[in-house]
């Protein structure tokens, strides 16, 4: 049985007279897949980012396993951020701390695990991303790859009951990228609620229950991948993929 | 618009606290300070040792101790009142603060009763007046008469002093140099940057008489018989403390007993200065730099508190905090440390009863506390927002976020800044010397005056201040090195 895990209703977020997002309202179910395509500029990091709060909206409300959450306090916040996972383009693994600190880091200041819990936490997850042996490295020494499998371990660490993907391949070497997305495949057929931000069609067609096209701040066009990328309805939506598939 | 209004008022408000400090001296009630003398019963008097044979400071049994015609006057006239004698030390310039607000009851430091200082404070009659000499080489002994001979000569005078007013009148044609110790006129001298320096007699002659290769000529000034000579200050309005010592003065003199303190201060001066090696004056150098460490270590620890909450002010989101640290941070850092140090003292001092010490280094930590604050605020500014995001998209709140992520970062980035600050406190703490605080900077000049040596005293502190910045700097670079290993396991 599907369960609405995120409501999102009437979304807008203005940076001044810009208006980024004008007017969303979704729905996201548990288990559910998303990958979210589109041109630069379309909001799709701004939509992702004003899921956990990291951009307040301007308006609407988005319902976090039935809570709204635009209204909570900070430290409300805190404990609805726990159980959003969040990847970011530039990694932003903590350079001061090893990869095992990076990921013990969380559980030990918010969930108050103790060191040995959390370290046996960390390197199970180390080894589902393949890097066990990376353990007492810090960041510095490891490629861009490694370093994106770390953040996806570091915030598999807290549990979360859904994983935000801000462009996850963007930033690395071309023969890095395959590395990141199989963790991220092994990731959703483990039933894992997933949204993507990415540019990497191949996998938005492997690996999406649903596609969603953002083009000016709204959701233009979403279906299975199949509807999105072998039948468009929507002429922008076919612009974008043209121009994608192109290249 | 709103942050540099709120940033505006509140300079405007520390502009006024100011004012109202100097409001309150114009304040007099019925004059009791002889009274208030008695009921204290001690009474406090100010001068700058650094001026023999009128007051310097002899090593007494490896203790200090301010001796001096000025301080035998001084105890015949506080045991004229029946009370104890207290002796409080601070720069010539700041004797007249002191007076005007209360950190002394009286002024003795061989202070000629000028019309400008008159307006100030009050004087009690003359105790002393002296002839005006004028210090040469003793080679060039030969080659002046008086004041006359200097014409196109250059004369050196301690700043501010009656000498220097003499001088600009009456030798208008010999250019000046202004110094505040005679010490370094003497160094000038001896130097030849200038060719006399003009001194009353009894302190020409002790340089004299410690330097063969000085000489001492009469100046042969005209002297207006009012203003030549020394007067004892007071606060203004003082009358029955001015009426008391007139009585003391009008005794000492019907007894002759000037001449008998000259001849004890002649006789101290002598045994000051049977051994004058840097090295019998260790224990001068080890205590300045007792103080020096003491003032530098309370300040560094303060500084850097004060610093990170000051730099959390002003990046926090309240308005009201950001604009007060935001102004505190650009005051402290738009006005002159040295006034700062003296505000606390003098200005403060109304209120609040500050030894110079706590004094200085509240002062020399308040200041400390501006600059730490900048530099905290731009290491927190120098690490990348996606770390802070990161951070709390993990569920951690924004205190752990500081705590554990922000802050070790943005600590190894400022290290070496931070270390310049602590490093600069070791020099910049030398300030609080002006205020009577006995460190390193201070001793310097209390050696200097002791032992009749201008360079030495100087060298030896060089050494010291630099040998402490560079273990310092040393101790400081050891502690990057340990933070960027680290990082460093490629």
């Amino acid at each position: 049985m599907t369960k609405p895990l995120i409501e999102i209703d009437h979304l807008v977020k203005k940076f001044g007279d810009n208006t980024v997002l004008n007017d969303i309202s979704e729905t996201i179910n548990q288990g559910d897949v998303i990958v979210v395509i589109g041109a630069s500029g379309g909001g799709k990091s701004t939509f992702l980012r004003s899921l956990n709060l990291l951009n307040k909206p301007t308006s609407g409300k988005i319902a976090f396993e039935g809570t709204d959450i635009t209204g909570l306090s900070e430290k409300e916040l805190d404990q609805v951020r726990e159980k959003m996972g969040m990847v970011f383009q530039q990694f932003n693994l903590f350079p001061n701390m090893t990869v095992l600190e990076n990921i013990k880091l969380a559980p030990m200041k918010v969930k108050n695990a103790t060191d040995a819990e959390a370290t046996a936490q960390a390197l199970a997850l180390l080894k589902q991303v393949g890097l066990e042996d990376k353990a007492e490295a810090y960041p510095a020494s490891l490629s861009g790859g490694q370093m994106q499998r770390v953040a996806i371990a570091r915030a598999l660490a807290m549990s979360p009951d859904v994983m935000l993907f801000d462009e996850p391949t963007s930033a690395l070497d071309p023969e890095m990228v395959g590395e990141v997305l199989k963790v991220m495949q092994d990731l959703a057929k483990s039933g894992m609620t997933m949204i993507v931000v990415t540019h990497e069609m191949g996998f938005a067609h492997e690996v999406a229950d649903q596609v969603w096209f953002m083009d000016q701040g709204v959701i233009a066009e979403k279906g299975t991948p199949e509807q999105i990328f072998s039948a468009p309805k929507e002429e922008r939506t076919k612009d974008f993929l043209s121009k994608v598939l192109a290249q | 618009m709103k942050k540099k209004w709120m940033r505006w008022l509140t300079a405007l408000l520390v502009l006024l606290s100011f004012l109202g400090f100097s409001g309150i001296n114009h304040v007099q009630a019925a004059d009791d300070s002889l009274q208030k003398v008695k009921d204290k019963g001690v009474l406090v008097m100010g001068t700058s040792p650094d001026y023999p044979p009128y007051e310097f400071l002899v090593n007494d049994g490896g203790k200090n101790t301010t001796v001096g015609i000025d301080i035998s006057i001084a105890k015949q006239i506080a045991k004229d009142m029946g009370v104890k004698l207290q002796i409080k030390s601070m720069d010539f310039d700041s004797l007249l603060v002191g007076l005007q607000t209360g950190k002394v009851d009286m002024v003795i430091s061989a202070m000629t009763p000028t019309r400008e200082r008159k307006q100030s404070v009050d004087f009690s009659e003359l105790y002393y007046t002296a002839e005006q000499s004028i210090i040469v080489n003793k080679a060039d002994a030969k080659l002046y008469k008086d004041k006359d001979s200097f014409v196109g000569k250059k004369i050196g005078v301690q700043t501010g002093s009656l000498q220097a007013d003499l001088a600009k009148e009456q030798m208008s044609s010999s250019p000046q140099l202004g110094l505040a110790k005679y010490t370094d006129l003497v160094l000038a001298l001896k130097s030849h940057k200038v060719e006399g320096i003009v001194a009353e007699e009894p302190v020409a002659l002790t340089y004299v008489q410690h330097d063969p290769d000085l000489a001492l000529i009469n100046g042969k000034f005209t002297l207006d018989p009012s203003e030549n000579g020394q007067a004892i200050g007071f606060a203004k309005g003082a009358t029955t403390l001015v009426a008391a010592a007139n009585k003391s003065i009008d005794k000492i003199k019907k007894q002759g007993l000037i001449k008998q303190y000259m001849t004890e201060a002649a006789d101290k001066m002598t045994t000051n200065t049977t051994d004058t090696s840097m090295i019998h004056y260790w224990k001068y150098f080890a205590k300045g730099i007792g103080y020096t460490l003491l003032i530098t270590a309370i300040s560094v620890v303060i500084g850097v508190i004060l610093g990170t909450l000051l730099a959390l002010m002003r990046l926090g989101k309240n308005k009201l905090l950001h604009a007060l640290a935001v102004a505190y941070i650009e005051f402290v850092r738009g006005t002159p440390l040295m006034i700062q140090v003296m505000f606390v003292y003098f200005g403060l001092g109304i209120f609040l009863d500050i030894p110079a010490l706590l004094a200085g280094i509240i002062a020399v930590a308040l200041n400390s506390g501006a600059y730490v604050a900048e530099i905290i605020r731009s290491g927190i500014e120098s690490i990348p927002v996606g770390q802070t995001e990161a951070a709390r998209s993990l569920g951690l709140s924004q205190k752990q976020t500081m705590q554990s992520v922000v802050f070790p970062q943005a600590l190894k980035n400022i290290w070496p800044a931070l270390g310049n600050e602590f490093i600069s406190l070791i020099k910049e703490s030398s300030i609080a010397s002006i205020i009577g605080v006995t460190d390193l900077i201070y001793q310097l000049k209390v050696v200097q005056t002791a032992t009749y040596k201008g360079v030495q005293p100087i060298i030896v502190a060089m050494v010291i201040y630099f040998v402490l910045t560079f273990g310092l700097s040393k101790i400081l670079g050891y502690f990057e090195k340990r933070m960027k290993h680290d990082e460093a396991t490629h």
